[in-house]
């Protein structure tokens, strides 16, 4: 896939650290992110001004006011209006090089596995574990990694998850914690929402070492980033059957 | 013997950061969580439901490695054993 001159200039101080061919990797890639809200909207930015080429973000929500501290796709004129006919128009100003599919419906285990179609990767941005654990499932089916993020008030926690190589996000948490109303500031959520992007932008470029079985924890009150190892459970519900593999990147088609 | 126990995010801010305790030979994981966290009812109640056992979603670790919570009372603690106790966060 070429660059465009206005694509080589755009990109030219990234392309210095990963080059023209890691450029055109990233512009064959299709990212798919679930959430348009405090995950999903420092994650899309970034990725769509980085020229990650088609990004399909998914997303139900009606733009409320206090949604409005953290995420950053959505401004103020915005209130009412559909997340995802916010994303679009705000990613397509940020990049129009880019391909932008923005949807709006609930993600359920009937659309699923359509709705990520020929994704390369799932970015979880969600804030349950219902879907995030549907998510997984369909990574597992489809053998694609799973970045996954989570955010409670100024605590976050991330981990990529490679199918067959890694723990599944079911190894990892097993039981979720209970539903809440959760306490969010923006900044968490662009902290672990950078995370999640720098792991999409490493896996498709072939670059540096994935956060695979390790979960990473912010404690912004401390500002500590520390981890945790983490394993893959021969028992677990919705891995255990898949064969052990190692970690291939840049595995975009 | 003295064995580190470490809470993170929200346990952290209600039980305090690391700490260092000495506990006799034969001590178990959960009951060692439990006497820690009754410092704080508020913790106590953060980790442990009405009946006294582990909350499901807390992740319990032991020197890197996962305690299921099933097994929590019959894990003994050894001298220089890093345990390590965690909530997972849902919001995104």
């Amino acid at each position: 896939m070429v660059l465009s001159q206005r694509e080589q200039e755009r990109y030219s101080r990234q392309i210095l650290l990963f080059g023209k061919e890691g450029q055109e990797r990233l512009k064959k890639a299709h990212i798919f992110i679930a959430g348009a809200g405090g995950l999903g909207s420092p994650v899309s930015i970034y990725l769509a001004v980085a020229g990650v080429g088609t990004i399909t973000i998914v997303d139900m929500d009606t733009i409320d006011q206090t949604n409005l501290n953290r995420q950053i796709l959505h401004s103020d004129r915005d209130i009412g209006r559909k997340k995802t006919a916010s994303a679009q128009e705000k990613l397509e100003e940020i990049n129009p090089d880019i391909t932008v599919n923005a949807i709006d419906v609930r993600i359920d285990t009937a659309n699923a596995a359509n709705l990520v179609g020929n994704a390369d990767g799932i970015v979880d941005a969600m804030d349950n574990y219902p879907i995030r654990y549907l998510l997984n499932d369909i990574a597992i089916k489809k053998s694609i990694p799973l970045f996954h993020g989570g955010i409670r008030g100024f605590y976050g926690q991330a981990t990529t998850i490679i199918p067959g190589a890694t723990p599944c996000l079911r190894c990892i948490i097993p039981k979720p914690p209970p539903a809440e109303v959760f306490p969010a500031v923006g900044v968490t959520a662009g902290l672990i929402g950078m995370v999640q992007a720098t792991e999409v932008l490493k896996y498709f470029l072939g670059m540096g070492e994935l956060l695979t079985g390790r979960l990473m924890i912010w404690d912004g009150l401390q500002a500590r980033a520390e981890e945790i190892c983490v394993e893959r459970n021969p028992g677990c519900e919705a891995c255990s059957g898949l064969v052990t593999k190692g970690i291939t990147m840049g595995e975009n088609k | 013997m003295t064995v580190k126990i470490r809470f993170f995010a929200r346990f952290r801010e209600l039980l305090g950061n690391d700490i260092m305790m000495d506990v006799d030979a034969g001590t178990m994981f959960a009951p060692l969580i439990t006497t820690i966290a009754k410092k704080n009812p508020e913790g106590y109640a953060a980790i442990f439901d009405e009946n006294g056992a582990f909350r499901e979603f807390v992740i319990l670790m032991k020197n890197g490695k996962r305690i299921e919570i099933a097994d929590s009372a019959k894990t003994v603690v050894e001298d220089g054993d890093e345990i390590a106790v965690f909530p997972p966060v849902a919001g995104g």
